[in-house]
């Protein structure tokens, strides 16, 4: 790198003599604290996603402790904490260090704030610090990759759009680089759209500081939920890490990029598409098909979009391959890459319904998951850093060799995750539809788990590998700052400030030209040259509406008609509001995360209606807030547990001991709830909170309280009466916290088979459930 | 690094030269798409509308809904094909508890629905064992036919004939419990209840379906609705 002042004229703007000539630095301070981040929370996502792989093939572990440090080392728990970690912490870091770097060099401006970039930068590291004291504790929203309690939700959305979006589009427009390059549209639409769906998924009536209900109930917030979830993939997981490979890449390759032309088409097709795909995450639910074939049909279109990005970086090394053996970057860049393609490619085929339905709650989804993260997001960013290190210490990388090391046991351990979890989950997935020659379920739901312990193993051993190449990192980037210089060289650069008025220079040179075609025909030619996008390029505020409107425009195709029209979700007269009881039992089911290990979503499917019964209907979640359909079912489906479990006691002892009623349970005992006492005190402003929501609640919300002691101690009664104790930890059971989740369990999926009391009035008879479309 | 403009670099000699502008040193080349990548785009979003057409058209049996139904039926025809309706009298349970394949059908309903507190092999968790001699609530093989469909106990034991709607269920589900007794299973808890007669011996003709029972029918969803 050149450490003396360098001068641009400006290229190809002539005409703009009487220009101011800038002198400016670029803030690497900032990128450094970043980098360093990065590493920090790469080290904490991944130990905790080491820590959870092994409290599931061992859960008794925790056992061995007090039962309050047993509930926090539960998986259910710790899980939310992983993939928070790993997205937020670890990713984001990765992807502000991308952004604050290149930024700077792409606008040739440094940040426009030095403040706001270090308010974000500590923000942010705070937002992570309250994730990891709240999540294990149990508050949490419950919903994936949003669980953050709203208090955090608001610090987010103050952080990433105050802070660190005012700060970007600011330096966008004091940019002395007329064009924006396509790193920088991606970063736009990065800023963009999570802003706009961390906001939307995150719109809840608040109940003290701890808790909050969701606006949305079931089906809607199902939707919500999974337009958050797989844009959350799309705009935090992938667009921002284009922009990086756009930068990292071509600058460590020193390759031009393969196709300005591609990266238009990939860019707007991407943004536009994305957003349609999420409920591709419900297929087979009770959301209406028509959403789901959406979903499936805009994945399918999103598989060459996302190609485009893989193409341009790959074939931007063309030339330079001989390069790629010698430099860990390139490598760790290109196997990034490649897991990119693959990942999506599998992503579209997993949203063809009928491979969903067979991928679908297994362990197919988490090793897809994983080679997208360790693979594409884990890869990217350490080749980043890689190639930063040097550069951000004005030093030598301190071991080129460790690199190496990192790289490969790095690779291999991704294959040794993935491969033996794809393994899981297809096997899980045909032993649940197995049927005998008889049309019976050749498999129980507890046949299925012990067959996928070892390969539960060997994801330990995988994880265990991958955090060592991280550690192989941290090592090598603390040497090599301990070897960097006294003061940093802080060059200065001098750029003239850019002209106003400017006006694009469009070539019209078609070959089309005084030929004899069609006017038509000219115009698709002009319009193929892309010099209307180059126009584009030099208005950011233009370029960041045009996004926005991609953005807002595909969210509200998929959005509004879900909540216009009522057919979608038919009234099920029988389906009641829960009891004030139910509601603090639901709200433990919540907090402790039981959605991680849990689906109560049945799908039509033939083996699934053997093993639990009626499938789900739309109608029957109207009173969920949230929606519990979960997404993976390391443990049976709760949908119907109210009909096949009718037992309290067994419940009972099935939380203090899972063990002791199913031999092969990876459960972990939930002894504390049965210790604690419920505070039944805090029950009222929470049913008040539902009849806000709901206000037929047909409760009143001043005696609710004494109706929950009230169905408590039936709840306890029957418990005792069937071999139940009376007593446990020095209290009556009536006051355990289990017996409100006990109620909850008791009650869930019973509504539908439950006969009407009252006629209904002519007219208002609900839509015949079968007739969904 | 090198730092060679393309067009000096030997190995890029075959590329046209980069587009004109440059960002912090970057170039970029105005390839045009690679033809698989656009045809497979373009093939992709012409297919979808026949794909949505196909299936959202309203032409029958193609919804989720409608195919689920249909071979949920199908499924439910193929188990008691040729057997016609049964009663779990002694004489069909004592008959069926000799027929491997109708118990294994019998265990397949009693795994799904009893392991959870009967335990896998019928040794008793939280409810009683139901392998050795002593039983509560039942004197004759019959009595268990009775028990699981109304339930005991006050609902320790529930009514499963809502859950099991078929009756042949019942008699195999019946049988197989019946075909425990004399097993002893690992971990099994001790006796409860009292000790009662051995089952009786099958008789030697086989039991002929009751004629004037509805055939079984699979349980209808819609029934429940409102």
């Amino acid at each position: 790198m050149s450490h003396t002042a360098i001068s641009d004229t400006g290229s190809s703007h002539l005409g703009d003599e009487d220009r101011q000539i800038d002198r400016y630095s670029y803030d690497d301070d900032i990128v450094r604290w970043f980098v360093f981040a990065t590493i920090f929370w790469g080290l904490v996502a991944t130990s905790v996603g080491v820590i959870v792989a092994v409290l599931l093939v061992s859960p008794e572990l925790a056992g061995n402790f007090r039962s309050d440090v047993a509930s926090v080392l539960s998986f259910a728990r710790l899980r939310p904490l992983h993939t928070n970690a790993a997205i937020f912490a670890f990713a984001g870091n990765g992807i502000f260090a991308a952004i604050y770097y290149s930024t700077q060099r792409l606008c040739k401006a440094r940040m426009w704030s030095d403040a706001l970039s270090r308010l974000h930068f500590w923000g942010w590291q705070g937002i992570i610090v309250a994730a990891a004291l709240t999540l294990p504790l149990g508050i949490t929203q419950s919903k994936e990759y949003a669980e953050l309690e709203w208090p955090i939700d608001i610090a987010i959305a103050i952080v990433w759009l105050l802070f660190f979006g005012t700060n970007f589009m600011m330096t966008l427009i004091h940019r002395r680089e007329r064009h924006m390059y396509v790193a920088l549209w991606f970063y736009i639409a990065t800023i963009v759209t999570v802003t706009i769906l961390h906001v939307f998924n995150n719109l809840v009536v608040p109940v003290g500081l701890g808790k909050s209900y969701p606006i949305y109930a079931g089906v809607q917030d199902a939707l919500m939920q999974w337009w958050y979830g797989h844009n959350a993939v799309a705009f935090f997981l992938t667009t921002p890490f284009l922009g990086l490979m756009y930068y990292f890449l071509p600058k460590a390759a020193d390759r031009p990029v393969f196709s300005y032309k591609l990266s238009i088409i990939h860019f707007w097709s991407l943004v536009f598409i994305y957003i349609w795909a999420g409920p591709h995450h419900l297929h087979y639910t009770a959301l209406p098909e028509w959403a789901s074939t959406f979903g499936m049909l805009f994945s399918l279109m999103l598989w060459m979009p996302s190609w485009g990005g893989m193409i341009n970086g790959l074939l931007t090394l063309r030339g330079a391959w001989h390069k790629v053996t010698a430099d860990p970057v390139l490598k760790f860049f290109v196997v990034g890459i490649t897991f990119y393609g693959m990942s999506t490619f599998e992503g579209p085929m997993l949203s063809i319904k009928s491979v969903n339905a067979l991928s679908h709650y297994t362990d197919w989804t988490i090793a897809h998951v994983h080679s997208g993260a360790l693979g594409w997001n884990g890869f990217m960013t350490f080749g980043m850093i890689y190639w930063l290190l040097p550069r951000l210490y004005q030093t030598k990388l301190y071991s080129t060799k460790l690199a190496e090391w990192h790289f490969w046991i790095g690779t291999i351990a991704i294959l040794l995750y993935i491969i033996p979890i794809y393994i899981a989950g297809i096997t899980q997935g045909l032993m649940w539809r197995e049927l005998t020659p008889k049309g019976d379920l050749a498999n129980t739901f507890m046949d299925t788990v012990p067959v996928l312990i070892p390969f539960w193993w060997a994801r330990v051993f995988a994880g265990v590998l991958y955090v060592l190449g991280i550690v192989l990192l941290a090592y090598n980037a603390i040497r090599t700052w301990m070897a960097r210089p006294k003061t940093y060289d802080v060059p200065v650069y001098s750029t003239p400030r850019l002209s106003r008025g400017y006006v694009e220079h469009v070539q019209d040179s078609s070959p089309l030209a005084g030929v004899p075609v069609l006017d038509l025909a000219t115009k698709i030619d002009r319009l193929n040259r892309m010099n209307w996008h180059r126009a584009w390029e030099h208005l950011p505020v233009k370029f960041t509406v045009m996004t926005t409107l991609a953005v807002v425009v595909a969210s509200a195709f998929e959005l509004v008609p879900m909540f216009l029209i009522r057919s979608n979700i038919p009234t099920i007269n029988t389906v009641k509001p829960y009891t004030p009881l139910e509601i603090a039992g639901r709200d433990i089911y919540v907090s402790e995360g039981c959605y991680n290990c849990h689906s109560q979503m049945i799908r039509p499917l033939v083996a699934e209606k053997l093993l639990y019964g009626e499938y789900s209907k739309p109608g029957e979640s109207v009173y969920d807030h949230p929606f519990q359909w979960g997404s993976r079912r390391i443990g049976p489906d709760l949908a119907r547990i109210g009909i096949t479990q009718q037992s309290g006691v067994w419940h009972w002892k099935h939380f203090e001991s899972p063990t002791a009623m199913t031999r092969e349970s990876v459960m972990p005992s939930y002894r504390h709830l049965l210790e604690e006492k419920l505070n039944f005190g805090q029950i009222e402003p929470r049913v008040a909170a539902n009849k806000y929501l709901h206000p037929e609640y047909p409760y009143e919300v001043s005696k609710s309280e004494e109706l929950a002691r009230e169905q408590a101690e039936k709840v306890a009664a029957e418990i005792i009466s069937l071999g139940g104790p009376v007593e446990y930890n020095g209290h009556l059971i009536k006051d355990s916290t289990v017996i409100a989740l006990i109620a909850y369990l008791k009650r869930v999926g019973t509504d539908l088979f439950k006969t009407e009391e009252p006629a209904v009035p002519a007219g208002q008879t609900a839509t015949p459930v079968a007739g969904i479309q | 690094m090198t730092n060679l403009p393309p067009n000096q670099n030997p190995s890029a000699a075959t590329q046209p030269s980069p587009m004109a502008h440059s960002y912090d040193g970057i170039c970029e080349y105005d390839n045009p798409l690679p033809g698989w990548w656009k045809w497979l785009f373009i093939l992709t979003v012409v297919a979808s509308p026949f794909y949505l057409l196909y299936y959202h058209v309203g032409a029958p049996n193609r919804s989720v809904h409608e195919r689920f139904t249909a071979a949920l039926d199908a499924n439910q025809k193929k188990k008691y094909l040729d057997l016609g309706p049964l009663t779990p009298d002694a004489n069909t349970l004592v008959t069926y508890m000799g027929k491997k394949e109708w118990m294994d059908v019998g265990k397949s309903i009693y795994k799904l629905n009893c392991t959870s507190c009967h335990g896998p092999e019928g040794g008793g968790v939280i409810g009683p064992n139901l392998c050795d001699d002593n039983y509560k609530h039942i004197k004759k093989i019959e009595d268990i036919a009775k028990v699981i469909n109304e339930g005991v106990a006050g609902g320790a034991m529930p009514a499963w004939a809502t859950r099991i709607p078929d009756k042949n269920d019942i008699v195999m589900l019946t049988a197989y419990v019946a075909s425990l007794r004399g097993s002893s299973p690992a971990n099994a808890k001790g006796p409860d209840g009292s000790p009662i007669s051995a089952w009786p011996e099958a008789s030697a003709s086989t039991p002929a379906p009751a004629k004037d029972l509805e055939p079984a029918s699979p349980e209808k969803p819609e029934s429940t609705k409102p």
